[in-house]
Order: C-alpha cells, then sequence, then structure tokens
C-alpha cells in the first residue's frame, strides 16, 4: 500500500497487502491488489464464496465500477454490502462473541474443503449482519497448500478462545481485556487468570496453557526452526479440537442487575404499555433509519422502535442483560437489533494505530433517533453528571431524542439517594426542561399513567 | 517451509511449534475415523453425513 492509500484509504484497513477498504462519494469500496488476484479467482470460482454468502457467514459485494486507490497494485475494486453498524469484540455479550468465534472455524471448515485456509482469525473481522456473526474481510482467505499449518491459530486463541475461556470460567467482565489488548488476550496473561483446573481440560489445557509455555520457550527462534508440515486431517483435528473446546464454554447470566427491574419500580402494567405505545407512535412518526436505545436492559423498547427503525442498536452496561438480548434476538431471528455492551459513563474509545483503528462510541454517530429510558437518573445522581452536561451528550449523540424524566419521589431515585447526600438541587422536572431547552426543541411532553414520570420528544436545535 | 509465500502475520514461533504437535496427535483421531467410516462402509453400515451446510446456524 503506497501512502497515498494510507492517507486516503479507511484507517482500519491497512495491514494486509492484499487489499484495502477506502470510501468514495459516500460508499464503501474494497481494492483487491494484484498480489491477491489468484486467491481471489479461486474464492469466487470454487464456489465458495456462493456458499459462505448463501450460509450468511461472508459478507456479500458486487465487482464495481470504480477507478481503484492506487493503480499500479490494483487487480479489481468491490463494493461490499453496507454493515448498518460497526461493533467490536468488548462490546458483545458471551454468546456474540462465541457465536463469531464458532463462525470463524465454520468458516476455516468450508474453506478448507475449497482447497482455501483463513489467514487471520481476527475478531475485528466479524460484524453481526442480519442478526448473524458474519466476516467481512473478502480478502482473509488464501490458497490451501497440502502440509501448511493454520497461520491465524494464534490469532485465533487470543481473539476468541482466551477471552471466552476466561468469561466463562472466570469472569464475564474479563472482556473488556480486548479493550486494551487490541491484537487479543495475550496467552500468558490468560494462562495465568484461569483457574488451575482448566488444565484438566484438554482443550485448555493445550490451545492456551501448553500453548502460553510454547510461545515463552520458543520467543525469538528463527523461522528455520519452523521446519515441519501438518496433513489434511491434523488440519481438520485442530479446528474440531478448537470448535469443542469452544462448544463446551458456556456462560449463563443468574440474577442480572436489572433481570427483575420492570418487576420492582414504580412501574405498572398500564405505565409500562403507555410508554411503549409513545415509543412506537413516535418512532413510526419519525421513521429512523438509525436508531440507538441507551440503558435498553433486554431490549423491550428496541424492539418497539424497531417495528419503525431501519436498524436498532440496543446498549446496556449489564452482561446479562445483554446476553438476553442476543438469545432472544437469535431466537426470533430479528435481522434489525444489535445488543451491545456499553457503559455510558465511560463509553468506548477511539483505540489502535492513531487511535483511529477502532472507532469511539460517538464517532459511530449520530443516530437519527435516541431512546433514553429511565436513564437520566442514573448519570445525573450516580455518576453526577450535571443536567447541562447531559443535554450536550445528547444533542451530539442523536437528531431526535426520546426521553424519560424520573422525579426524586420515584422509588428507584429514592435508592440512589438513599446512602448520600443529596447535592442535586436542580435535579426537578424544571431544572431538566431548562437545561435541555438550550439544546432541543420540545416537540411532546407526555405524563406517563399511573406514574410520576414524564416522557418527552426531543428535536436537537 | 511449507508455506510459500510467507503469511503477512507472523504466526509466531511457539504458536506455530505447538500446533504442529497438537495437530498431529489430534490428527491421528481423525485419520482413525476416516478409516472406521471406510471399514464400516465395507460391511454397508452408513456413517453419519459429515457435518455440513447447515453448521451455520451458530
Amino acid at each position: 500500500m503506497t501512502n497515498q492509500a494510507n492517507s486516503r484509504g479507511h484507517a482500519a484497513s491497512f495491514r494486509d497487502p492484499s487489499g484495502f477498504l477506502f470510501s468514495r462519494g459516500g460508499v464503501l469500496y474494497r481494492q483487491v491488489n494484484q498480489s491477491y488476484a489468484e486467491d481471489y479467482a479461486r474464492l469466487m470460482g470454487s464456489g465458495l464464496y456462493e456458499r459462505l454468502v448463501k450460509a450468511g457467514l461472508l459478507i456479500p459485494h458486487t465487482e464495481a465500477d470504480q477507478a481503484p486507490l492506487t493503480k499500479e497494485a490494483s487487480f479489481r475494486v468491490i463494493q461490499p454490502e453496507r454493515v448498518p453498524f460497526i461493533s467490536y469484540p468488548y462490546e458483545w455479550s458471551f454468546g456474540q462473541l462465541k457465536s463469531a468465534a464458532l463462525a470463524t472455524l465454520s468458516i476455516q471448515k468450508r474453506a478448507l474443503k475449497a482447497d482455501m485456509s483463513l489467514k487471520d482469525a481476527s475478531a475485528y473481522n466479524i460484524q453481526f449482519v442480519r442478526g448473524k456473526a458474519t466476516l467481512i474481510d473478502t480478502l482473509s482467505f488464501e490458497r490451501y497448500r497440502e502440509g501448511q499449518p493454520w497461520v491465524a491459530y494464534r490469532q485465533f486463541c487470543q481473539h476468541f478462545l482466551a477471552p471466552l475461556a476466561l468469561m466463562a470460567l472466570r469472569d464475564v467482565r474479563l472482556n473488556q481485556l480486548l479493550r486494551a489488548y487490541i491484537d487479543g488476550v495475550p496467552l500468558d496473561l490468560a494462562s495465568a487468570l484461569l483457574p488451575r483446573r482448566t488444565r484438566l481440560n484438554f482443550g485448555l489445557l493445550t490451545h492456551i496453557h501448553i500453548h502460553a509455555g510454547a510461545q515463552k520457550r520458543y520467543a525469538g527462534e528463527e523461522v528455520k526452526s519452523r521446519r515441519g508440515s501438518m496433513s489434511r486431517h491434523a488440519m481438520t483435528g485442530l479446528i474440531e479440537s478448537l470448535e469443542s473446546t469452544i462448544q463446551k464454554l458456556d456462560w449463563t447470566p443468574r440474577g442480572t442487575e436489572w433481570g427483575n427491574y420492570y418487576d420492582i419500580t414504580n412501574y405498572s402494567d398500564a405505565a409500562f404499555e403507555h410508554k411503549k405505545q409513545l415509543v412506537a407512535e413516535w418512532s413510526a412518526r419519525l421513521k429512523p433509519a438509525l436508531t440507538w436505545d441507551l440503558g435498553a436492559n433486554n431490549g423491550a423498547f428496541s424492539r418497539v422502535a424497531g417495528e419503525h427503525s431501519g436498524f436498532v442498536v440496543s446498549f446496556d452496561i449489564d452482561p446479562a442483560a445483554v446476553e438476553q438480548n442476543y438469545r432472544q434476538v437469535k431466537k426470533d431471528k430479528t435481522e434489525n437489533l444489535l445488543p451491545l455492551l456499553l457503559d455510558l459513563t465511560n463509553p468506548s474509545p477511539a483505540i489502535g494505530w492513531a487511535n483511529r483503528e477502532r472507532d469511539s462510541f460517538g464517532g459511530r454517530g449520530p443516530a437519527d433517533l435516541v431512546l433514553a429510558l429511565a436513564v437520566v437518573h442514573h448519570l445525573a445522581i450516580s455518576n453526577n453528571v450535571p443536567l447541562p452536561q447531559l443535554a450536550d451528550f445528547f444533542a451530539d449523540t442523536g437528531k431526535w431524542l426520546v426521553i424519560e424524566f424520573v422525579p426524586k419521589s420515584d422509588n428507584q431515585v429514592q435508592k440512589l439517594l438513599a446512602s448520600r447526600a443529596d447535592i442535586f438541587p436542580a435535579y426537578s422536572r424544571e431544572g431538566f426542561e431548562t437545561a435541555f431547552k438550550e439544546r432541543f426543541v420540545t416537540r411532546e411532553t407526555v405524563n406517563i399513567r399511573e406514574s410520576e414520570r414524564v416522557l418527552y420528544l426531543m428535536e436537537v436545535k | 517451509m511449507h508455506f510459500a509465500p510467507l503469511p503477512y502475520l507472523d504466526p509466531g514461533s511457539g504458536s506455530f511449534l505447538i500446533q504442529l504437535a497438537i495437530a498431529a496427535l489430534l490428527g491421528l483421531g481423525v485419520a482413525l475415523r476416516a478409516s472406521w467410516g471406510k471399514i464400516k462402509g465395507w460391511f454397508g453400515i452408513k456413517s453419519k453425513p459429515a457435518e455440513d451446510d447447515d453448521e451455520s446456524s451458530e
């Protein structure tokens, strides 16, 4: 890739010399380089592309009649289907990361049947499209040569196996290590953090513990020591072993932070239904292409908005709620809803090379419609964010806002104030409206039935 | 070296070597399974079809 491509190509697409992504006129293209021509021909000619696309495992693309970004290197320009929302492994629930891992292995198995093999196994190459874990890097395949080992083995163990094992067997929150380590969890760290008993699990013993030991022992050894070859049976055995090790890892949410939220709040059924009805009515009126539900819990209101939105991203801070939401998506085969893990008080930053490889939460916006239902008190009281700053945040996040004000008299707010001084004299309906008036025009104000809560529809100024 | 050209990501010396060892062991199982299928075939017993294009569901 030339400097020219570097300066105009996509900031996350520079490692692989086979090609890169670039935008032109708001459309995303992928340049395929000459050096990848034969691999590309095999992918398309062998029927592998078609089988993977049909199974929802690979992003479809069309060959585009576009000038390449760097002429001398280019073989072809393709236009991949646009992914509705790019998400990252540190924003996925356990089940989502597991689906992504199993999709990667399933792709590798199918590739081998077409005499191809994945040359990388990065979790960032997987996105959720139509509810399914889908490979978005068309250039990840190379021709398989008999005897060749899996070059992506190390990357697969770091990006998928290690975090899944840590989440299932140590603590589900350890997926946050992926935010610190962009090339996956270092295996010596995973080995040190995993419980001792995992040495009795053949898959974890070999692919993590012994693997980590071997990395340390052979660090810095030259390539010439990399003799030996691996039969096709051996390759199959390796992939199947990774697959069964991952299939046995499981994490089921026990009592979630919000699991029984709807039973213990000031909500009556009538209030809940009234709120649903308003969200349905307003989203039907706005028909947003992209809706973000912030503090979505298990996604009840995301589903209501989803009926009138192109795509909904359903964010919550609780791994159990996100997991439940994802399981529901899979069960219902919902295609336009993506549950993600997000701490609104510390949203995903931009990370990677030059801080530009993986976009921040805000960088992936603004959304057309933001739902902020029953979250204001958490941000304003638990996290001490002054109301004007809250208004600024929401104004930067979406064009339209459906926001619920929860007054101090509400039992949820009383709980938050139970063991601390009430240093929030401005936290009142009037204070809220004054603060938000600076950045928004209020289009609707409705008192929620059988509650003291108020729902607003606002448009950013 | 069995792969030419060299991969664009470093597979890591230790990862490379341990993979060969683990895979050799696991490959034995796959080879045995394959031969067992053949032996059963001689006696007219059908093996389960290899998992295939419906495995995408996960």
